[in-house]
C-alpha cells in the first residue's frame, strides 16, 4: 500500500460561519477558552459588489501543514516535525518556546500554550486519525465545508474534489506548499 | 602561592581618584539588578505568558531587542579587540584589557535577556545536545555565542594570567574572538533573515546591519567607557585610541546611513507587501518617534555632527556621541525587532483572531519586561564597573 498523503479541501461557498468546527476544536482536544488561544478561525471577508449584488465569502481555515513547513525549518530543537504522511506536529517535551516558529509562520497558526507550556497549534486531530475517525473540524460542519483524505488514493473524495474543480493554496508566494486546499 | 596570584589578579587600587567614578555606577547596576530579579521572581511565580507583553502577533519583544542590543555590542567590541591583537592595530591593543573584560560582560549581560525570553532555558541546554536542528539558524545562534563565550573567556584568563604574556596565543584568541564574533552577528541577521513571512526582516540586510553598527557600537561603548573612568578627563597616551575610535564609529555609522537608506528606498518603492507597511510603520505610523528621534536623530546624525565638529579630536566629545549613539543604538534595535512583526499574517477582519489598528498588530512592552530588561543593564554596570574597581584595567 502507498504511503498516505493526507489534505483538507475546502469549499468556502459553503461556509456560514456558524463557527461550529472553532468549538468542535476546542472541546476535542481542550484548547482554553482565551483571546490567543485557537486552532481554527473563521474570517469574514469584506463585502465585496454593491447592493442589490452583494457577495461576502467566510474563510475558514486553521495550520496549513505546509510541505515545505518554514516552522519546522526554524525550530532549533526538532520539537516541530512532520510526519510521513504529512501532519506537522509539535512535541511539546521538545519545545523551548523560543517562538521562532510563531514568528515564521506566514499564517499565524501556531501560539503558546499556557497548558502544554510550549507552542501549540492544528495537529490535524492526529489521535483521531489514528483511531479511523475524521479531524473533528471536519466532522462537525453541517455543510461540510471541509474534506479530509489521502491524495495518494485516487478515488478518496478529497482527490476526486481537486481534480474536477479549480483550486488555490493560501499565499502561494511563499511557496508553503500547504496541504490545505482551497476549491472554487 | 594562590595568594599571591590573587593579588596580582586583583591590584586594588588605592590612590586612584578614578575610582570615584565608577562607585556610582555600581549602585545603579545594584538597583538595576534588585528591579532585575523582582522581574525574575514574577517570571518565575506568574509564567511568561501571564506577565510579558508579546503576544501570538508579536512573539518577540523588548527582550529580543534587547538581546540583540547587548551581544552584538560585544561582539563589536570583540571585533575592536581583534583589530588591536590579531591585526597590530596598537592604538586598540592598548586598551585590549577593557576591551576584553567589556566584551564578557556585555556578552553576559545579553545572555540575561534570552535566558528569560525562553519559556524552557534549561531544556534548551540539553536539548541543544541531544537534538539539534541544524538547519535552524538559533541553534547556530547558540553555538556561535557560546564559542564566543568561551573564547572571550580564555583571552580574560590569557590577559589576566600572572607572569609573561603570551603574545602569541593571544593573538590567535584575539582573532577568534573577531572572526566567531562576526559570523555569531551576522548569524542573528540571518536568524531574522531567513524569516520568508515578514518581507521586513527576509534577506542580506541585517545580516550585513548588524555587524556594521555592531562594530559602532562596539567603538561607542569604548568612547563611552573610558571617558566615564577618568571623569572625562582621558589620559595623553589614549588619545590617539580614542582618535581612531571615534573614526571608527563615524565610519560605522556612515555604512549604516547608507544602508538605511537603500533599505527604506527599496522597501517602500512601489509598495511591496509586508515590507512597505513595515517601513511605514517606522517612517510615518505608530514608530516614527522612535525612528526620527532614536534610530536617525540619536543614533545617526547627532553623533556624527559631533564627531564631524569635533574633527574626531576631543575625548569628552567623542565619548558624548559615543553615548549618544549608544542610547539611539537601542531604539534602532527595538525597531527593527518589532517592526518587522507588525503587519499581520492575515487582515484583521472579524473572526480572524487578528486585532488590527490602521493594518497593524500592535506591541507594547510590559513592565515585567522592562525589568528583566533591568537585569541586563544591572549585570552589565554591576559587574563591568566593579571590575574597572578591582581589576587593572589599564593596559
Ligand atoms: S501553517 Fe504555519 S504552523 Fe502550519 S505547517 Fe505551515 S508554517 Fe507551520
Ligand atoms: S517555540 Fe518550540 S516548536 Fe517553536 S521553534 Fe521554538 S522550540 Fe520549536
Ligand atoms: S483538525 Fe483537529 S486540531 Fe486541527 S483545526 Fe480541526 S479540529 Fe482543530
Amino acid at each position: 500500500m502507498s504511503q498516505q498523503r493526507y489534505a483538507i479541501v475546502l469549499d468556502t461557498r459553503k461556509c456560514l460561519n456558524c463557527k461550529a468546527c472553532t468549538v468542535a476544536c476546542k472541546f476535542e482536544n481542550d484548547v482554553p477558552v482565551e483571546d490567543e488561544a485557537y486552532r481554527i478561525w473563521v474570517t469574514e471577508m469584506p463585502l465585496t459588489g454593491r447592493f442589490p449584488y452583494l457577495h461576502q465569502e467566510f474563510q475558514p481555515s486553521q495550520c496549513q501543514h505546509c510541505e515545505n513547513a518554514p516552522c519546522e525549518k526554524v525550530c532549533p530543537t526538532r520539537a516541530t516535525f512532520t510526519t510521513e504522511a504529512g501532519a506537522v506536529l509539535v512535541d511539546y517535551d521538545k519545545c523551548i518556546l523560543c517562538k521562532a516558529c510563531m514568528v515564521a509562520c506566514p499564517y499565524d497558526a501556531r501560539f503558546v500554550s499556557l497548558e502544554h507550556k510550549a507552542v501549540e497549534k492544528c495537529t490535524l486531530c492526529i489521535h483521531r486519525l489514528q483511531e479511523g475517525r475524521e479531524p473533528a473540524c471536519v466532522e462537525t460542519c453541517p455543510t461540510k465545508v471541509r474534506v479530509f483524505g489521502d491524495l495518494n488514493d485516487p478515488k478518496s473524495e478529497v482527490s476526486r474534489l481537486l481534480g474536477s474543480s479549480n483550486s488555490y493554496r493560501l499565499k502561494p508566494e511563499k511557496n508553503t506548499r500547504p496541504r490545505l486546499y482551497y476549491v472554487t | 602561592m594562590f595568594r599571591e596570584q590573587l593579588q596580582s589578579v586583583y591590584q586594588i587600587h588605592k590612590n586612584h581618584s578614578r575610582d570615584v567614578h565608577n562607585l556610582p555606577f555600581i549602585w545603579l547596576g545594584a538597583v538595576f539588578l534588585v528591579l532585575g530579579l523582582i522581574g525574575v521572581l514574577l517570571v518565575l511565580f506568574k509564567g511568561h505568558e501571564a506577565v510579558y507583553g508579546v503576544s501570538r502577533e508579536v512573539p518577540w519583544g523588548l527582550l529580543i531587542a534587547t538581546y540583540a542590543y547587548l551581544v552584538i555590542t560585544s561582539t563589536g567590541l570583540a571585533f575592536i579587540g581583534g583589530l588591536g591583537h590579531a591585526f597590530g592595530f596598537e592604538k586598540f591593543a592598548k586598551m585590549n584589557k577593557r576591551i576584553v573584560v567589556l566584551a564578557f560582560i556585555t556578552l553576559l549581560a545579553g545572555f540575561t535577556q534570552i535566558g528569560m525570553e525562553l519559556g524552557h532555558p534549561f531544556r534548551l541546554m540539553y536539548l541543544f545536545l541531544l537534538s539539534p536542528h541544524f538547519q535552524a539558524p538559533i541553534v547556530w545562534m547558540g553555538i556561535f555565542y557560546s564559542m564566543e563565550l568561551v573564547i572571550l573567556g580564555v583571552e580574560l584568563y590569557l590577559i589576566f594570567r600572572p607572569g609573561k604574556t603570551n603574545r602569541q596565543l593571544t593573538a590567535v584568541f584575539g582573532f577568534l574572538a573577531l572572526l566567531v564574533g562576526v559570523i555569531a552577528t551576522s548569524n542573528l541577521g540571518f536568524v531574522f533573515g531567513s524569516i520568508n513571512a515578514r518581507p521586513f526582516y527576509h534577506g542580506i540586510y541585517f545580516p550585513v546591519f548588524l555587524v556594521v553598527s555592531g562594530i559602532a557600537a562596539g567603538a561607542a561603548l569604548l568612547l563611552v567607557i573610558n571617558n566615564i573612568v577618568s571623569g572625562f578627563k582621558v589620559r595623553e597616551e589614549l588619545q590617539d585610541s580614542m582618535q581612531a575610535l571615534g573614526k571608527l564609529m563615524g565610519l560605522g555609522i556612515g555604512v549604516m546611513i547608507f544602508l538605511y537608506a537603500w533599505k527604506l528606498i527599496s522597501s517602500v518603492y512601489s509598495e511591496p507587501e509586508g515590507m512597505s507597511q513595515a517601513a511605514l510603520a517606522l517612517i510615518s505610523g505608530p514608530m516614527a518617534l522612535h525612528f526620527w528621534i532614536g534610530e536617525v536623530g540619536l543614533a545617526l546624525v547627532l553623533p556624527l555632527l559631533l564627531i564631524v565638529l569635533c574633527r574626531g579630536r576631543n575625548s569628552a566629545i567623542l565619548g558624548l556621541s559615543g553615548l549618544i549613539y549608544m542610547l539611539g543604538l537601542f531604539f534602532t534595535r527595538y525597531d527593527f525587532v518589532v517592526a518587522g512583526q507588525l503587519p499581520p499574517m492575515r487582515p484583521g477582519f472579524e473572526g480572524s483572531g487578528v486585532d488590527t489598528v490602521k493594518g497593524l498588530v500592535h506591541y507594547t512592552p510590559s513592565p515585567v519586561e522592562w525589568m528583566i530588561f533591568a537585569l541586563g543593564l544591572g549585570v552589565f554596570f554591576f559587574f563591568y564597573f566593579l571590575a574597572e574597581r578591582y581589576l587593572d584595567l589599564q593596559t
